[in-house]
């Protein structure tokens, strides 16, 4: 069990956690919910003794152990040799002998996960997570805690991992389980903490509360639904131009926009990385948006960004600030300002409003729908099924490099669950 | 500016570590200072063999920061000075435009030798330019030994250049050239649209590739030009300075403009006065082994120190 | 043709132990993520040490163990400012090699130990050692112990091996002291045995050799003695097409071994899977 009390972290100025108290009792699942950047990672982090609180008491009774959201796997390496990373000293070993340690540690934990000479290259995303929880579970911790575990899952493997949860929880562990996905927690989770700005606003038994009052939580302002009433002939046209590419996260998507950019190198194209592929930190928020112009003139360069600044409500210092140090959502902006300007009639977007608040994911989807409106054809492609089936007129699943026959929204919704798993 | 108060330090502190290696030595850490403040400032005569000692420095330095600026390892200079000068004397009868332009051709195809074997075959060019400059070594020891070997027959190296730089006593115009291809790199790398493109494909290539920036361009180009700069000095120091090629021809140039273009943070203007303090450095060192019969290998040394303290300087510099 | 190889060999299989020493070091080291590009500095400063250590002691032994300290002083600083700062590893192994390739010859220059006699090498266990020994003692730790398969992981995903409460420096300093001392012995050899001691930069590229050498080989051992064994046989046929008389020009035949690496490196091509993390900071 843990138990936090007053708990503060600030990062700089920024108060990542700003007095939390929390309790996770033996045997109980809790769901932490929250927005992006709400503080539940770095309170996790906190409790499992990967980061010191700047003040408050953390009591954890024997250890705790957090499954991360990016996978801590070696690619190179079999599922075997991952597992016996642990293994300390100098130690003559044999293939075999960690082969045969691995099947053991695995069979202990209840998960399937079968041939462990297969390198974690080869496995699925699904397996990944599994990997990831099998070594989590194997140094049998007291609480467990797992973060964002099911947004690479498909939902057959999302009931798997819920089982194992509540088989876990049964034989005594305490479980906490951060998401942003509000159905899910009420499925799993006795209790609900929500989490904004780094505080707590709401905490509920499950039994008590429905996915509005947990969304107002999390929330100040209530999202108006797309779209709105009075704009069907409009809708029309906007979903007509908008494909979204559906799947889980690692089935070619990234080999399919890089395609993309690489045939259409006239259109606008948004990458699934932004911080890797999209920003170059080290220059300045006009350089980034000159990138693609004919010409460079300093003052020139400075008006237009300041222009895009306005238009696409940039919270920057100015033109000549360094795009590294702008936020998450803010590097996104820029991305778009640089990409939609020119006004493309092809743009691919892949994941936009991944990691983004919902401020931001309402801004840049705006901006696509604008786009769309002005007879741009816009290729989204994304792994929240919400988003797809918000925007998009025609939806295609990718699986393992293919794409389905185009569906509407409505066949789509009937045969999701399938063809994620790859049954056509 | 923060940046040249660490380029300032990283230069003093070079200069006083060299000094007190030479007191492990037994050698006074005063007199060598002074022995290296005399021999590199002291005199006009001095101050002429300085500058001079820079004109090729401040070119193997610029052809660094354009490689270095596009994300391009490109350790070659030595060997596309090499070739710079080969080119240089074979072309001399023409008249020295011809002379320097077959230069910069020259260490230009030299260079493109390593970028062609990168984007075709995934060759690291770090490795490949290095390999490079110890053929390009070779070729010319051939050369001077045989097919160029002058008539008289008598010792490795060539005949007098058909060309020359006009002089102005010790000094010759190619220091013009040289400041003016500084400024025409800092032009081209701030004040054109492809220049951005060449920074950003350094900084970040995969963003560059997203933006949609062909990389294998950038890099293509990136080397060729830094390849022509070496190879520009190369064709200056025959036609000003050495007028005939022999062994030891590029003495390090090549590797010193490593340590031209990091001292000067990658600027293609603060090359100007880094590569001035090199040449001190340099000229400085030689009058170390005329007096003190120490080493003129103190200068590489030094070159190394300097380098090893900016990367200090900027550890220092992103903790805080 | 063929009588020319075959009578390559012998010398090939000598002259290449500095190489091949080399070849085993690096690529422990970039098993461990880290690419030393100042190894050609590391060889020249072992080089200069050993011949000291020979000169001044009279003994060959005291020499390898000079040669190796000369090594393991590189390596250090090599150490400090891209295990502990990290720095750029191409900025800092050039700025290794300007000062092992400066100060090499500055102490050269001033000590007078160098003006005496090179003990001489009696029996040459090295080879076996270079050729045998080691290969299969490295192949060994590096794919069946624990501490291989954390080393291997910090060349891959070092962020993994941390996850668990290991320290990826401390992986990566046992890998450079290995590769310190495997190049202290191949800098001493080079030095006492197959030369009368040290002269100013006679590693002439070995170490950049070797780096190309170690990318041929594709990261694994067996590749690696390939890879030198081609080298080497190359390189030998040089004196043997020198002394046949072939007409083909003495500085041409000096640049025969970079040429071979070049081409030795086109070879590799296209899909070369590099440990993952091999020189990020």
């Amino acid at each position: 069990m843990i138990h936090l009390a007053h708990v503060t972290k600030k990062f700089g100025t920024t108060r990542a956690v700003d007095d939390v108290s929390l309790e996770v009792r033996r045997g109980e699942i809790v769901a932490l919910v929250g927005e992006n950047g709400a503080g539940k990672t770095t309170l996790m982090r906190i409790a499992a003794g990967e980061l010191d609180a700047d003040g408050g008491t953390v009591n954890v009774e024997g250890r705790a152990e957090l499954v991360h959201q990016h996978f801590l796997l070696v690619d190179a390496l079999t599922i075997a040799e991952n597992l016996a990373l642990t293994h300390r000293g100098f130690r003559f070993t044999t293939r075999r002998a960690i082969e045969r340690e691995a099947e053991q540690t695995i069979a202990a934990t209840g998960i399937e996960l079968r041939d462990v000479t297969r390198h974690v290259s080869e496995l699925s995303v699904g397996e990944r997570s599994k990997l990831e929880l099998i070594k989590a579970i194997s140094r049998k911790p007291t609480t467990l805690i797992l973060d964002e575990p099911t947004s690479v899952l498909t939902p057959n493997e999302t009931e798997d991992l819920f089982r194992v949860m509540r088989r876990l929880a049964d034989e005594g562990t305490a479980v906490v389980f951060i998401s942003h996905k509000l159905p899910e927690v009420l499925a799993v989770a006795e209790r609900i903490v929500v989490m904004r700005a780094g505080r707590v606003v709401a905490e509920s038994v499950s039994q008590d509360t429905n996915v509005n009052a947990l969304a107002n939580a999390m929330v100040p302002s209530l999202l108006a639904p797309f779209p709105a009433s009075g704009e069907r002939v409009a809708e029309g046209r906007v979903r007509g131009n908008i494909t979204a590419i559906l799947g889980v996260a690692g089935n070619g998507q990234s080999e399919l926009a890089a395609k993309l950019r690489d045939d259409h190198p006239e259109g606008g194209h948004i990458p699934e990385d932004r911080t890797r592929d999209g920003i170059v930190a080290e220059m300045t928020i006009a350089e980034n948006l000159a990138l693609k112009s004919k010409r460079w003139n300093a003052r020139e360069a400075a008006k237009q960004a300041e222009r895009m600044i306005a238009l696409y409500s940039i919270r920057a210092n100015g033109p000549l600030q360094r795009a590294g140090d702008l936020s998450g959502g803010n590097q996104q902006k820029v991305i778009l300002a640089r990409e939609l300007d020119r006004k493309p009639d092809l743009i691919v977007a892949a994941e936009p409003t991944r990691g983004l608040d919902i401020e931001a994911t309402r801004f840049v989807h705006g901006q696509l729908r604008a786009a769309a409106e002005r007879g741009a054809r816009i290729t989204l492609i994304t792994s929240d099924l919400d988003e797809a089936f918000a925007l998009a007129g025609t939806i295609q699943v990718i699986y393992r490099g293919r794409l389905s026959d185009p569906l509407t929204p409505e066949e789509a919704s009937q045969r999701i669950a399938g063809l994620m798993a790859g049954v056509t | 500016m923060r940046r040249l108060a660490v380029a300032v330090l990283a230069a003093a502190a070079a200069v006083l570590l060299l000094a007190f290696s030479g007191a492990l030595f037994g050698h006074s850490p005063w007199s060598l200072l002074s022995i290296l403040a005399s021999g590199s400032i002291g005199s006009r005569f001095a101050l002429e063999g300085t500058l001079l000692k820079s004109i090729p420095l401040l070119l193997t330095g610029l052809s660094v920061v354009i490689a270095f600026r596009a994300g391009v390892w490109n350790i070659g200079g030595e060997g596309q000075f090499i070739v710079g000068g080969l080119a240089a004397i074979v072309a001399a009868p023409w008249g020295v435009l011809p002379s320097l332009a077959a230069a910069m051709l020259a260490g230009a195809a030299w260079a493109s030798i390593a970028s062609a074997m990168r984007l075709w075959r995934n060759a690291p060019e770090v490795l490949t330019t290095i390999l490079l400059n110890f053929t390009a070594i070779h070729l010319l020891g051939w050369s001077v030994n045989g097919p160029l070997r002058e008539r008289a027959g008598q010792y490795p190296q060539t005949d007098l250049a058909e060309s020359a730089l006009p002089l102005m006593g010790r000094l010759h115009i190619g220091i013009f050239i040289a400041i003016a291809t500084s400024v025409v790199a800092w032009w081209l790398l701030y004040h054109t649209a492809e220049g951005l493109r060449l920074r950003a494909t350094g900084f970040n290539p995969n963003a560059a590739r997203w933006a949609g920036i062909s990389v294998g361009k950038q890099i293509v180009r990136a080397m060729a030009i830094s390849g022509a700069a070496a190879g520009l000095a190369g064709g200056i120091e025959l036609l000003g300075v050495t007028h005939r090629l022999f062994e030891r021809f590029a003495a390090g140039y090549g590797y010193s403009g490593i340590a031209v273009a990091l001292l000067a943070q990658l600027h293609p203007l603060g090359s100007i006065a880094s590569a001035a303090f090199f040449g001190a450095l340099v000229s400085g060192a030689g009058e170390l082994q005329r007096t003190a019969n120490i080493s003129s290998g103190v200068a590489t040394f030094g070159q190394a120190v300097v380098i090893l303290t900016l990367i200090v300087f900027d550890h220092v510099r992103a903790d805080r | 043709m063929f009588e020319l190889i075959v009578s390559s060999i012998p010398l090939a299989i000598v002259a290449s132990i500095p190489l091949l020493l080399a070849v085993e070091g690096e690529l422990v080291v970039q098993r461990g993520g880290i690419i030393n590009l100042g190894i050609e500095g590391m060889m020249l400063a072992a080089a200069m040490s050993a011949a000291f250590a020979a000169q001044a002691s009279g003994s060959v032994v005291i020499g390898f163990i000079g040669g190796i300290a000369g090594a393991l002083t590189i390596a250090a600083i090599f150490g400090v400012f891209t295990v502990v700062l990290r720095a750029d590893q191409i900025v800092t192994g050039t700025a290794v090699n300007l000062l092992a390739l400066g100060g090499t010859s500055f102490v050269y220059q001033e000590v007078q130990a160098f003006k005496q006699q090179i003990p001489q090498l009696r029996t040459d266990p090295i080879l076996p050692l270079a050729w045998i020994l080691i290969p299969v003692a490295l192949g060994v730790i590096l794919w069946n112990t624990s501490f291989g398969l954390r080393l291997r992981a910090c060349g891959e995903h070092p962020e993994a091996l941390a996850a668990t409460g290991r320290s990826v420096k401390t992986h990566r300093w046992i890998a450079l002291a290995i590769e310190a001392i495997l190049v202290g012995l191949g800098g001493a050899y080079l030095s006492l045995a197959l030369s009368n001691g040290f002269a100013e930069n006679m590693t002439a590229g070995r170490g950049f050799i070797a780096l190309s050498i170690v990318i041929f080989g594709r990261w694994k051992m067996k590749g690696a003695l390939l890879g030198t064994a081609i080298f080497g046989l190359a390189a030998a046929m040089q004196y043997a097409l020198q002394a046949a008389n072939r007409g083909i020009p003495y500085h041409l035949l000096l640049a025969v071994p970079y040429l071979v690496t070049l081409l030795i490196l086109c070879g590799v091509a296209g899909r070369v899977r590099a440990p993952e993390n091999l020189g990020v900071r």
